[in-house]
């Protein structure tokens, strides 16, 4: 059988692959630390009505093989929302920062060309 | 593997989910898939079933849309998985 993974790529990353270590106690919960209400939240007093259920056992009292899925796929989640808010976060500080460089060079280029005259003038 | 019907959705997502049996796999294939995509010109999905095996390609415009879109499959996903895993 094969494995729960996930590949991502974008035009600046060739491949990046998920894999599920199963030891990790991240992937042995319903509970996903990127989903559900935030600590501020449920610090004020909220009461999480849509708290996943815990994962169902079998008659010997292991997690059947669905429950195991959906803990795995949530720490799958867990994952993929930091990475691609990690990207995000990159995108958009790459962002000010081109538009803070192309600010300081307008900037110059409007000294250089003499355009502190027009405001003297005023 | 299918690749994205469009080039300027260039940031994708391969997911791979094994199932017990190729009956779960179809089962969530055809609850997953009525779902509509609110905009389909930012961001696009392709389910595949592969014997056992539930393949979900996303594709989107950039990593906000994709993150944003994954997350919300992936929680029908585990629903789905839940309901599976109480009913039988």
């Amino acid at each position: 059988m094969s494995q729960l993974s996930a590949v991502y790529r974008a035009p600046d990353v060739e491949l990046k692959e998920f894999q599920i270590d199963a030891s990790k106690q991240h992937y042995n919960t319903t509970n996903g630390a990127t989903t559900g209400p935030s600590a501020y939240v449920l610090q004020a007093g909220q009461i999480d009505v849509d708290k996943p259920s815990e994962g169902r056992k079998n008659a010997q009292g292991e997690f059947t093989y669905l429950s195991k899925l959906r803990m795995h796929l949530t720490g799958l989640q867990d994952d993929l929302n930091e990475y691609l808010t990690q990207r995000m976060e990159q995108a958009k500080n790459k962002k000010l920062k081109q538009a803070d460089e192309a600010r300081i060079k307008a900037e110059i280029e409007n000294l250089l060309d003499g355009g502190d005259d027009e405001d003297d003038e005023q | 593997m299918k690749s994205s019907h469009r080039p300027e959705l260039s940031h994708t997502l391969s997911l791979n989910i094994p199932f017990e049996n190729e009956r779960q796999a179809e089962i969530a294939v055809n609850a997953l898939s009525p779902d509509p995509i609110l905009k389909p010109q930012d961001f696009h999905i392709i389910y595949t079933k592969n014997a056992s095996d539930l393949s979900i390609l996303f594709s989107a415009v950039d990593d906000r849309v994709l993150r944003v879109g994954v997350s919300s499959i992936i929680e029908s996903v585990k629903t789905v998985i839940e309901t599976i895993d109480e009913l039988q």
